[in-house]
């Protein structure tokens, strides 16, 4: 057990690094950093002086090390653009992506397994279908353009809803919250539907036809033929099978729901850490974006570590090879 | 109900119109709150609501006087007198007077400092007395009050006391985050990149213009997003409007859209002193180093089919390298080549190119206003007189390292002139370039003419008007006939508001907060 959990942990390190040593590599195409900090009057000789100052003249392998030296410490350095820790950056932002990403992933659960279990039950109905028909929308409409059209939709033609930002949040330590204030919550709905609409519609898929599959077995035949009801059956028979899958799915798009926070971040101007990656690329704050990539590579490394320590521990055949093999 | 709903929302309405409110938002959040670490408009133009310089510019951009009641020149040019105003206290209550601005001239001139290029002609900074600063020079020089009219006051002692003498850019300090100005605003909440809340300074010296009792600054990146936070009323006024979003929200009840023309000159530039083309195959040589070729260019573009179709009618054809608003404008000389291909390719024949050639045309897609557009239609116009561009386009921080590596044949380059007046450009884009005397920093093509080099030492210390004028006009006329760069026009710039907002528009594209009525 020991050995397989030490082999992952290396495996996973492995990775890391090597996301790491891309992303430096790729720095240097995302363009320089200088123009942007120096204004035009700049000379020659300013450029060539911060250039040096920042080890922007040094090979990226050597920029990546000192990178690595610091974050291993907890220091990811100086952003160029804001002149402050990037540590301290990214935990001012990290609030409002998560709860994003929270109330994101809370609505596709919930709304995706309903539909999903109404949509199987129902499979020829009228709804059934049209919902089919709708999710279609979630699937292939782009990110930007369904929070654009919901903008358009609830805050410019009936102004029930905030166009853009986060409104008014409260201060708990080190946290910020949009979920204490009537302006957080409202600020909430339209970018959180907009995220989680594509795992919304996916979950529902899914739900739907492992249900439809779980509805054939014979036990679901024998369970009505024995006279439970319809509820008893559909619930706590047939979706209790269904959610093994679901939950698999779920946690690998946990992930993703927090990655793919930057386009709709970017829609509504949320103040979250997307956000700050995309302003990050244009300006160039080289320190910003390794950070925020190497938080990301952490995280779904970590997901996926989890996963298959998971997995060790479910499948006890998993552990007999090994010990067969001794 | 109705009736509760009613006075609800009149409750709320007339809530709205007591508290004066005014949210805005632009597309680029000021990095820095110090006003001498960054050398950028957002920055500039946001604190010059916060911090106030020894002069400052009216709504005409004239040159009015701020911190300083008065000003004159030393003998014959030795430097500048300024006699500082009194009663005027910082946002904390200390006292201004001329220490803080010699400690301004130390701070802003040092190493560490953006703003240091503003007094390379700035030999020494006297304090005569408590009132009085003297600002010698090492020539006389005639325009240094314009020069300066960014050059913030901040209270040597705050600074001190917060260690924050020189600016920080690269790991900032107090001031990065925290302001002290003499301004008609404070700030009272800064959060980078998400809000920044600015209240009326109650001792303020000048007389309040605006009715606003608090204004919060939001970046909104996305366009599309702040025209949708315009027009639901979540913000009063945006920075700027998309080109083609003008004409509908012009059109629409309740919102307005305020245009005019910016300092900003878009040109074309050449490879003057390259041997041959980068980006061509068959040619030899550089034909650009040929003055006919660039004139050719300059009549084979049409200029106001550009503004017609991709600026929509908002911009205006450019001349020279400064527009119109400038000061030291050659009014004689606004005329620009017109659009004749039959003429570009007799040119072009005469130079000894009757079938054209190729060559690259770069192009930053994310810098000025539709750039790329404005490039691919060019390369569209070049191509009927057979100059065929193959064009490259890319956001301008790949942008620049490009254009220094002389990877172009031929490449699009927007200019605004930092102190408002015609000598910038020349020195920036025409002198030749020298690193020493920080000449040419911005002459990618080592564009050269002796008689600018000679006429510009010249303009920069002449203190007669008419003089000054007149060496401007026969510098301009060179860099037309020899069409150093083909000036295409002057940038529009189109902001939009709430209809209750009073506002003025600068074209320094600084949005100046003490100039806005909520009605």
């Amino acid at each position: 057990m020991l050995a397989f959990v030490i082999r992952r942990v290396l495996q996973s390190l492995l990775v890391l690094l090597v996301v790491g040593a891309v992303a430096f590599s790729m720095f240097r195409f995302v363009g320089d950093p200088i123009d942007n900090m120096l204004g035009q009057e700049r000379t020659q000789e300013d450029i060539d002086r911060l250039r040096g100052q920042l080890g922007l003249d040094q090979p990226f392998v050597v920029q990546y090390v000192k990178f690595l030296q610091g974050a291993v410490q907890g220091n990811f350095g100086v952003s160029y653009r804001q002149g402050r820790p990037v540590s301290d950056i990214l935990m001012e932002r990290a609030p409002a992506t998560l709860e994003l990403a929270a109330v994101s992933g809370v609505l596709a659960i919930g709304i995706g397994i309903a539909l999903g279990v109404f949509t199987a039950i129902r499979r020829d109905g009228f709804a059934a279908n049209a919902i089919m028909s709708l999710s279609l929308i979630g699937v292939s409409l782009p990110t930007f353009l369904i929070g654009i059209l919901l903008i358009y939709l609830f805050s410019v033609e009936l102004g029930w809803l905030p166009s853009f930002g986060r409104g008014e949040t409260v201060r708990i330590g080190g946290w910020t919250t949009g979920f204490l204030t009537e302006s957080g919550l409202k600020a909430l709905i339209l970018p959180s539907i907009t995220l989680g609409l594509y795992q919304m519609t996916l979950i529902m898929r899914l739900v739907r036809s492992e249900m439809l599959e779980v509805l054939r077995q014979d036990y679901i035949r024998f369970a009505r033929a024995r006279g439970l009801r319809e509820r008893a059956v559909n619930f706590r028979h047939a979706l209790k099978n269904t959610l093994v899958p679901v939950i698999t799915v779920t946690g690998l798009q946990l992930g993703s729901i927090i990655a793919f926070a930057i386009i709709t971040e970017t829609v509504f101007q949320w103040p979250g850490v997307g956000l700050l990656f995309i302003n990050a690329i244009q300006f160039v704050d080289i320190p910003v974006m390794a950070a925020y990539l190497m938080l990301i590579s952490v995280m779904f490394v970590g997901i996926n570590l989890i996963v298959d320590l998971l997995y060790f521990a479910i499948d006890p055949r998993l552990r007999a090879d090994k010990t067969a093999a001794h | 109900m109705f009736r509760f709903l009613s006075v609800t929302a009149a409750v709320l309405l007339s809530g709205s119109v007591v508290a004066e409110e005014f949210r805005w938002a632009e597309t680029t959040d000021p990095q820095t709150m110090d006003p001498h670490a960054v050398n950028s408009s957002p920055v500039l133009g946001f604190l010059g609501n916060v911090y106030e310089g020894l002069v400052r510019r009216g709504k005409d951009m004239s040159i009015e006087p701020a911190l300083a009641t008065a000003w004159e020149p030393i003998g014959a040019g030795e430097g500048w007198r300024f006699t500082l105003r009194q009663g005027v206290t910082f946002h904390d209550g200390s006292r201004f007077d001329a220490a803080d601005v010699l400690f301004s001239y130390e701070r802003a001139s040092s190493d560490a400092a953006d703003t240091s290029s503003w007094f390379a002609p700035v030999s020494d900074v006297v304090v005569v007395d408590d009132y009085t600063v003297d600002i010698m020079t090492t020539a006389p020089n005639p325009i240094f009050p314009d020069s300066i009219a960014n050059w913030m006051m901040m209270d040597a002692g705050w600074a001190e006391a917060n260690a924050a003498t020189r600016p920080d850019p690269e790991n900032g300090n107090h001031a990065t985050l925290n302001t002290n100005g003499t301004g008609p605003f404070r700030v009272t909440a800064r959060e980078p990149g998400l809000r920044t809340v600015l209240e009326p300074f109650d001792g303020w010296w000048g007389e309040a213009e605006h009715n606003i009792t608090r204004a919060e600054l939001t970046p909104i990146q996305n366009p599309a997003t702040a025209v949708a936070a315009l027009l639901s009323g979540d913000v009063d006024f945006i920075n700027p409007v998309p080109i083609q979003d003008a004409a509908r929200l012009a059109a629409n009840e309740g919102v307005k859209v305020i245009q005019g023309i910016e300092a900003r000159v878009i040109m074309l530039g050449f490879p003057h002193e390259a041997e041959a083309l980068k980006y061509s195959a068959e040619t030899e040589g550089n034909p650009f180093a040929d003055a006919r070729v660039r004139q050719a260019v300059a009549h084979a573009v049409n200029v106001p089919a550009i503004l017609q179709t991709i600026m929509r009618g908002n911009a205006e054809p450019a001349s020279q390298l400064v527009s119109p608003a400038m000061r030291g404008y050659s009014a004689g000389l606004a005329e620009r080549p017109v659009y004749d291909p039959d003429r570009a390719r007799a040119l072009l024949a005469e130079a000894g190119y009757p079938d054209g050639f190729s060559f690259g045309l770069k192009c930053p897609n994310d810098r000025y206003l539709n750039d790329e557009s404005v490039c691919q239609a060019i390369t569209g116009m070049l191509a009927q007189v057979g100059l065929q561009a193959t064009l490259d386009a890319m956001p301008v921080q790949n942008y620049w390292p490009e254009l220094r590596a002389d990877n172009y044949d031929m490449y699009l380059l927007g200019w605004s002139p930092g102190t408002f007046d015609a000598e910038h450009p020349i020195r920036f884009l025409a002198a030749t370039p020298d690193e020493a005397a920080k000449l040419g920093s911005w002459n990618f093509g080592g564009y050269s003419n002796d008689r600018v080099d000679t006429l510009l030492p010249q303009i920069q210390s002449e203190i007669d008007d008419a003089a000054r004028q007149a060496m401007l006009d026969e510098n301009a006329a060179i860099l037309q006939k020899e069409v150093a760069y083909v000036p295409l026009y002057v940038q529009p710039l189109v902001w939009g508001a709430r209809a209750n907002i009073e506002l003025t528009q600068r074209p320094d594209n600084f949005f100046v907060l003490r100039w806005v009525t909520v009605n």
